[in-house]
């Protein structure tokens, strides 16, 4: 059984244009660890994420207070333990004031249907199986990145990186159509507008661009393809076969989406 | 010594050096017929076939990065980031994306180390021990197409590239195992020296001299730059005699490493490959020490300081406070370091493609001579 509950505490976004982001529960909580006094659960790897899209959502309500291009975070259970613990999330979300608009109780055998159902344009969780499941059905989907504390990069702590990639060894996502509803091509459009919203030196969301394999040819093709997606990069790195991990640690990405560019 | 000419090279923020007019658009190296020391090979280059070269794994290779406003002459475009902000010089740079830029200062230094790559390719085919270029600029991913088209145009064999949209290069650097770091920006080239990292502020010469196809040279300046600053301290204290005495005093007391020793070290490397396929006479990679020290005094103590490293040095020139430039000249490195702006300025002047190293006291004192 599949149920869905609004978040009380936070202001409904318009359905229409909102970019609907699901992270799942035991991405955002250790569940287990009890805090002493109040009996919610501690934040996990999540939380930075969550903060960060808090942070583009009011730098796009600053600059437009009526914007409706927001990005939205739905809450999903994808195991039938967290699935019963539905009171436990909500209190625990409402007590780390976070910015969770919806939730969403289901199981390992319903998660994907929520995710459909629920509109949701990208998937994030910490377990590399349900990123692939969810992938195969058609949701663009991503593995949410354990970060430093201390980055090298300038940026503000709180922006939040995207970093695109084209993992050649990685899933395709031969369920998906470029039209359709739940295509990577429209959540990067989507992200593309997003970003669209703020100046080249002054955005609180940063998307990097690295091309894991392959000569700079790969990469200028990509660079256009993303262009015409109406996606413009920050940064764009093109390692030729060389290992990411440092690349990783310089750029502390929230997570790392593979493009399934189509040739 | 020589005074300084009226001409400067700005070394402030993003300025860049004068740049010569026409001879950029011309390969220089193509005239260099005329210019042939016993010592250039006559075996001609392979043919890079940019198919087949695969970049080597970064901890094998030795990992030269350049930044875009040395490998390319991107002076009109910098004049407008400077004047009219960020916005302005990406639309022009996006305008302008199917026009490549024309080559740079490190553009026949680049040259020159694929011509060894291909070199040490027909030598060693298994080897990964080769050069691999990196083109690493802070510049935002937008100008990313016409740097590759560009790139595309000459036929670089640069397939690793970072444009960081804005972020400082020093974290690539270091990820990236980078052995040298060439840049027009001097607060980067800083930067990179405190990390640890060889680096130096290239500048474009008044007019290209033309240069070897076919034999990397590279010249260095001792003290500062092959070693540590503890003897220029004196020379900058106590004038250029005292510090030829103290030399020859303490002869034989090696001196402490300078900031581009390691790259001399993968230089001789290289060398030896070389040499032990018979390649001694006609080693494409020629290392030249140009120093104010004197060969009668304290030249000693600078080569006893380079065998007791187990480093050699193809030709060591003593100048004994002579100015570098005409010498220089006659050299053709494809790159010379110092630490002192007056001999890169002096070597600049004469066509050569000078670097700054901005370490030791030649920077805190400055670095016009004592007497």
């Amino acid at each position: 059984m599949v149920s869905v509950v609004l978040n009380t505490d936070v202001k409904q976004e318009d359905a229409g244009n909102a970019v609907v982001v699901a992270v799942t529960s035991r991405a955002l909580f250790e569940s287990g660890l009890e805090d002493d006094d109040a009996g919610v659960w501690k934040l996990s790897l999540a939380f930075p994420l969550l903060q960060a899209v808090q942070k583009v959502n009011d730098c796009l309500l600053e600059k437009n207070p009526a914007e409706s291009l927001l990005l939205d975070v739905l809450l999903i259970t994808t195991d039938s333990q967290h699935q019963k613990l539905s009171s436990l999330l909500i209190s625990s979300t409402k007590h780390h004031g976070l910015g969770v608009g919806k939730f969403c109780f289901a199981s390992e055998e319903t998660f994907v249907d929520s995710l459909l159902e629920n509109n949701v344009q990208l998937f994030l969780s910490t377990n590399k199986d349900e990123v692939q499941t969810a992938s195969q059905k058609g949701v663009p989907s991503a593995m949410l990145e354990a970060r430093k504390k201390d980055s090298s990069v300038s940026c503000q702590r709180e922006d939040l990186r995207v970093w695109l990639d084209e993992d050649l060894i990685s899933l395709r996502d031969s369920a998906s159509e470029p039209g359709s509803r739940h295509s990577p091509q429209r959540f990067l459009a989507k992200l593309g507008e997003i970003r669209q919203r703020f100046s080249v030196s002054d955005s609180p969301l940063w998307i990097s661009l690295v091309i894991l394999h392959g000569s700079r040819e790969n990469c200028g093709k990509r660079l256009k393809t993303l262009r015409s997606l109406g996606v413009s990069v920050d940064d764009v790195y093109c390692l030729a076969g060389a290992p990411s991990e440092p690349l990783l640690s310089v750029l502390q990405p929230h997570f790392r989406f593979n493009c399934c560019f189509m040739d | 010594m020589s005074a300084n000419s009226g001409r400067t090279l700005t070394t402030s923020g993003q300025d860049l050096a004068k740049n010569g007019n026409s001879s950029n658009n011309k390969a220089p190296w193509k005239d260099a017929g005329t210019v042939l020391q016993p010592t250039t090979p006559t075996r001609k280059p392979q043919p890079v076939s940019i198919s087949a070269a695969i970049s080597p794994k970064p901890q094998n290779a030795i990992t030269i990065a350049v930044s875009s406003r040395v490998l390319f002459n991107m002076e009109k475009e910098q004049q407008i980031f400077e004047q009219q902000g960020m916005e302005e010089y990406i639309k022009y740079q996006v305008a302008h994306e199917t026009e490549s830029f024309s080559p740079g200062p490190a553009f026949s230094f680049v040259k020159a180390l694929e011509a060894v790559n291909a070199q040490l390719r027909e030598l060693y085919p298994e080897s990964e021990e080769l050069f691999d270029v990196v083109l690493i600029t802070n510049n935002h991913a937008n100008v990313g197409l016409r740097l590759i088209n560009t790139i595309n145009h000459y036929q670089l064999v640069i397939e690793r590239f970072c444009m960081t949209g804005g972020n400082s290069p020093i974290g690539y650097l270091k990820a990236y195992h980078t052995n040298l770091y060439l840049s027009a920006d001097p607060d980067k080239v800083h930067e990179a020296l405190e990390a640890g990292i060889a680096a130096a502020t290239m500048f474009t010469p008044d007019k290209m001299t033309e240069v070897s196809e076919t034999q990397l040279r590279v010249a260095f300046d001792g003290d500062a730059v092959l070693f540590s600053d503890e003897s220029e301290q004196i020379y900058k204290a106590h004038g250029l005699d005292k510090f030829f005495e103290h030399e020859k005093a303490h002869e034989n007391k090696p001196l402490d490493h300078g900031p581009l020793k390691g790259f001399l070290e993968v230089l001789g490397k290289l060398q030896k490959k070389f040499y032990a396929k018979g390649h001694r006479m006609d080693c494409p990679i020629r290392t030249y020490l140009v120093t104010a020290r004197s060969a009668a005094s304290s030249g000693a103590r600078a080569l006893k300081t380079l065998r007791s490293w187990g480093l050699e040095i193809d030709e060591a020139l003593f100048l004994a406070g002579a100015p570098k430039g005409p010498m220089l000249e006659k050299i053709r490195p494809h790159i010379f370091f110092d630490d002192q702006m007056f001999h890169v300025e002096g070597a600049a002047e004469m066509g050569t493609v000078a670097c700054h190293v901005p370490y030791g006291v030649a920077q805190r004192i400055g670095d016009k001579p004592h007497h």
